[in-house]
């Protein structure tokens, strides 16, 4: 059986400036596959390429070399814009875009020719916590961690098979934090969606994964199930520090 | 103008370059060489002009188009370093304009059909064009600079390329409009208009002359709105990778 997803031997070289000619690399050499529905928790520390790798997953950067698998098709093979909508990138940063909530909220439907589901993004928008808020708000104007809850919200009205989750709670407070935890704990399990989530909080990790992946010294050190990733935890380098 | 007048003008040029001498501003090669190319290339088209109106053949006058549309987009192009195969799609997109114009115009009996009309006509609206085009190009970088977190959004969200710059090329359009548009709303107020101007002093009627300027005015808006909007078309594929990626704009 193939995996729902694959990644082989995936390299970035760091972004060259015109002086420096030697070739080193962000990271090298991951390989890893996920299966349908998996939640993976992916640590590291800051500016090891967790971004980038989501970003390249999600086919926005370039791999410099290797190849990644969608239900054992090659990226390369497959529309571009199929494949994001099936494997979409939640980033760090929340862009909203411009016009009102409501707008941002349509963008998905408008985007692709379909009739906008108002009972489904309202429940939505209620799991995240943001249930009375007017819709008729600019954008613009909202707090980090409403743009933040708003731009996931608006990603998962695509109903993705795999969503990469880039920090998505880092500017939220405990406990619409929780809210998104458990919302996308449920969306994975009812709607079958794997996803990637980078994040600093081990807590969160451990919570939300079924599977740990951590990254360091440009390379996938660690693929494991979360339990046994926070039993042996001291085992793993010095300790992980995030 | 007699010869003698004409020479006369040169003490402007003596002027200024006192003034650039006494100032230390270093600009006396450049004074220099402004006024020589001023004075030839002018000189030249006058010749070319008298030639072109004594011979009435049309192709001329297509020819002598042709040679304005290249150079003005040579021009804008330059606004665009980086950005391949620019300069075709700016000839492409000021000569729809032209035809478009110069075909109304004509059509609609406007103007004569003659090389005294079309030809500075074609000229004023090329050289306006090159200005929308030179804008456009400027502020569609930046926008797609400042707004590429907007862009790879969409992107992600499964947008065409089409679909992911259509605000920005919006935007930009909007903007390369503003200085004509600006300019219609205080015209004879705050600027005389070159052409007008010109008319008169060459002994036209002055009300003659403001029906000119008000064709010029109108054509200039046209020209402006379709030339930007042909060009975004022609170039907003151009902003990304054949992966759908947004492109570096290397300088
Ligand atoms: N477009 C780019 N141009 C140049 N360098 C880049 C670019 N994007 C990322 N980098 C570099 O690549 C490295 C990895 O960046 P990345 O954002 O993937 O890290 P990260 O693991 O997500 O870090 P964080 O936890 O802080 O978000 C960084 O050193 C960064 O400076
Ligand atoms: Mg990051």
């Amino acid at each position: 059986m193939t995996a729902l997803f694959e990644m082989k031997s995936l390299t970035k070289n760091y972004w060259q400036t015109e002086t420096q000619m030697e070739c080193t690399y962000l990271f090298s050499d991951l390989t890893a596959t996920i299966d349908s529905s998996e939640r993976i928790a992916l640590l590291g520390k800051s500016g090891q390429g967790k971004s980038t790798l989501l970003r390249m997953l999600a086919l926005l950067d370039n791999a410099d070399s290797g190849e990644i698998r969608f239900n054992g098709v090659q990226a390369k093979d497959m529309d571009t814009r199929v494949w994001r909508m099936k494997i979409t990138y939640v980033a760090q940063q929340a862009v909203m875009l411009p016009g009102t909530i409501e707008e941002n909220l349509k963008t998905v439907s408008k985007l692709h020719n379909e009739t906008f589901n108002d009972k489904h993004a309202q429940k939505l928008m209620k799991d995240v916590g943001l249930e009375s808020i007017d819709w008729a708000k600019k954008a613009a104007d909202l707090s980090g961690g409403e743009k933040q809850r708003i731009a996931l919200v608006r990603s998962l009205l695509l109903a993705p098979s795999i969503l990469l989750l880039d920090e998505v709670t880092a500017s939220l407070d405990q406990q619409s934090k929780a809210y998104v935890e458990n919302l996308l704990i449920k969306w994975s399990e009812v709607e079958k969606t794997a996803f990637i989530w980078v994040t600093h909080d081990l807590e969160q990790a451990k919570k939300v994964s079924e599977r740990i992946w951590y990254m360091e010294n440009g390379t996938l050190a660690v693929d494991c199930k979360t339990e046994s990733f926070f039993e042996h935890q001291h085992s793993f380098s010095d300790s992980v520090i995030l | 103008m007699s010869l003698l007048a004409l020479t006369f003008t040169l003490l402007f040029v003596v002027i200024t370059m006192l003034l650039s001498v006494w100032q230390k501003l270093d600009l006396e090669k450049d004074i220099a060489i402004g006024t020589v190319r001023a004075a030839i290339q002018l000189l030249a088209v006058g010749y070319v002009l008298q030639f072109v109106f004594q011979s009435k053949n049309l192709l001329f006058i297509v020819l002598i188009i042709c040679i304005m549309i290249v150079v003005a987009a040579h021009n804008a192009a330059k606004r665009a370093k980086g950005m391949s195969g620019v300069v075709w799609r700016i000839i492409l997109s000021i000569a729809t304009m032209e035809i478009l114009m110069m075909g109304l115009l004509l059509s609609l009996q406007i103007i004569e059909a003659t090389p005294q009309y079309i030809i500075p006509l074609s000229g004023m609206t090329i050289g306006n064009a090159m200005v929308a085009c030179g804008l456009f190009l400027t502020q569609l970088k930046r926008e797609t600079e400042s707004s590429k977190g907007e862009i790879e959004t969409l992107l992600a969200l499964g947008a065409t390329s089409r679909q992911a710059v259509q605000d920005v090329l919006k935007r930009s359009v909007k903007f390369c409009m503003i200085p004509t548009i600006d300019a219609m709303k205080t015209v004879g107020l705050v600027q005389l208009p070159g052409m007008m101007t010109g008319m008169i002093i060459a002994g036209a009627d002055p009300v003659e002359a403001v029906r000119y300027q008000i064709l010029i005015i109108f054509v200039f808006t046209s020209s402006s709105a379709i030339t930007s909007m042909m060009l975004s078309v022609l170039c907003y594929k151009n902003l990304f990778t054949k992966d759908l990626q947004l492109k570096k704009w290397s300088e």
